[in-house]
């Protein structure tokens, strides 16, 4: 557990700016960034796709470094990769070779625990997404929601401070994804683990953050924060309500005075 | 095998029939004939290029595959290795097999060396090819794991170059017989490249034939040892799959 001030974020981004150099040209991704997620907090960053989302979260844990501004988790300034940390990408990046169970233990295995303690719990988690049963199939035989799941267990199983989540739900048909985010709800419900999630879409986000990072279009810069306080658990009804839908209209506005979203 | 029947059938009748001389094209059933009384001549004479073929074939996965995992890691080895494999690769080796001779003598050393050369490229071309599929997000994902260099080799990049590298080293076996054949036939005095040569001079035809049967026989052999190893090393792997729901596609 990190030592975190009882008033300071857990999370704490600085003036980020980030540039990329792409042959003769610059390209600005992100642009004088700066925001605080405290601990147990659910926050997505919702942007249009190029606006430097992914960017920004892999600088927020030091897989990528800014050009100005910094990171700061629990106080510590990041300059190399957090390692207290478990993340799912939008492929699920799973071993072909490696049973599911396989898979959610790499990594154990990679940070050199003790596998044989964690068997138990990777069966469990993965049980808790609906994949008792499934813990020696091979990646080749899961259907993409199935290989994100196990994705979300191997991100669980050492009980990270922060759960890192880049468009996870991106590549999958509307009712999985659905599922999906009311899965992933229960589990942080149950967990209340700081999380980060990218996506692009509005209902996704309303759905499931305590608050919005909303961002415009490259150079990436916060368009706005939007603080969601709709009780929880959330139901899919309730995208019907008109609470929820003055959350996903007043985004979408917001997108077309940014001109992500133009009328036909 | 039904058609390779016929096809000996087929040839042993037109021999028979038109009086082929057997200097030209001898008929399968001399060639059977000879099998199998030079039976114990053969053997010895294949292990000479068997070994010669282990030996070299095994050099170039030793020094092809750590190779290539270093032209990965290093860009300043890459740059300077590159050329030189290239000039390697294009150069027609046949053409050293010679100067071998000249260098090393007759033995087992030029042999290998021929062998470990022409089996080499492959090896490190596929090898390079697998390892730079791994995935960046696979990668950032150990990086987050604080895995080391080491753990996402052995975890991570090698086994998920095991396809090519295999698909490398099936290339790789059929060229170390080539290789060791033509080192062989250059200046040799033991193995079956020795034995053609002996018999061409000759004009004995008939063990001309009997060779070529025994070097497709070891040819086989050797291949299929690569592919049993394959199987054994790599598992869970799409392949049938998709060939069964691409029906053939």
């Amino acid at each position: 557990m990190l030592d975190v001030a009882a008033t300071g974020p857990l999370i704490d981004v600085r003036s980020i700016s980030k540039l990329f150099q792409t042959g003769e040209e610059t390209v600005h991704a992100l642009r004088d960034i700066t925001f605080g997620i405290s601990q147990g907090e659910f926050v997505s960053l919702l942007g249009p796709s190029g606006c430097g989302k992914t960017t920004l979260m892999m600088i927020m844990v030091g897989l990528t470094s800014a050009n100005t501004g910094e990171a700061r988790i629990g106080g510590r300034r990041i300059d190399e990769p957090f390692t207290d940390v478990g993340i799912v990408f939008q492929t699920p990046e799973l071993l072909d070779w490696r049973t599911a169970q396989e898979n959610v233990l790499l990594q154990i295995e990679i940070r050199r625990l003790p596998v044989r303690n964690y068997i138990e719990r990777a069966r469990a988690l993965l049980a808790q997404v609906g994949l008792e049963g499934f813990e020696n199939k091979l990646p080749f035989e899961l259907s993409g929601g199935m290989k994100q799941r196990v994705a979300l267990c191997r991100a669980l199983i050492h009980d990270p401070e922060i759960l890192l989540m880049d468009e996870p739900f991106g590549a999958l048909d509307a009712l999985t994804r659905d599922q999906m985010n009311l899965d992933l709800q229960r589990i942080w419900l149950e967990k209340r683990k700081t999380a980060v999630f990218v996506t692009h879409s509005i209902d996704e986000a309303v759905f499931l953050s305590d608050r919005i990072i909303v961002m415009t279009p490259r150079p990436g810069a916060i368009a706005e924060i939007i603080k969601v306080d709709l009780p929880r658990p959330r139901t899919l009804d309730q995208k019907d309500a008109p609470e929820f839908s003055a959350f996903t209209k007043h985004i979408r506005k917001r997108f077309m005075d940014l001109g992500v979203l133009k009328d036909g | 095998m039904l058609s390779l029947l016929c096809c000996l059938g087929v040839w042993e009748a037109t021999v028979r029939y038109f009086d082929v001389p057997v200097y030209l094209i001898p008929a399968p059933s001399l060639i059977a004939t000879k099998l199998m009384t030079a039976y114990p001549l053969f053997l010895q004479e294949s292990l000479h290029s068997v070994i010669s073929i282990i030996i070299g074939f095994t050099l170039a996965v030793a020094v092809g595959i750590p190779a290539a995992t270093l032209m990965i890691y290093s860009e300043w080895f890459r740059r300077g290795i590159y050329p030189i494999l290239l000039t390697a690769q294009v150069l027609p080796k046949v053409a050293l097999a010679p100067l071998f001779i000249v260098w090393f003598g007759f033995g087992l050393l030029p042999k290998v060396l021929m062998t470990f050369l022409i089996s080499f490229f492959p090896i490190v071309i596929d090898t390079l090819t697998g390892l730079n599929s791994v995935r960046p997000e696979s990668l950032m994902l150990i990086r987050s794991m604080g895995g080391s260099r080491w753990q996402s080799f052995w975890k991570i990049r090698l086994p998920t170059a095991l396809p090519s590298i295999f698909g490398g080293f099936k290339v790789a076996i059929t060229f170390a017989v080539v290789g060791t054949i033509v080192a062989e036939f250059v200046g040799s005095d033991h193995g079956l490249g020795y034995i053609l040569v002996l018999a061409r001079g000759n004009l004995d035809t008939v063990t001309v034939f009997a060779a070529i049967l025994w070097l497709i026989a070891i040819g086989f052999l050797f291949y299929f040892a690569v592919e049993v190893a394959e199987r054994i090393f790599i598992r869970g792997r799409a392949a049938r799959r998709s060939h069964e729901l691409g029906a053939g596609l």
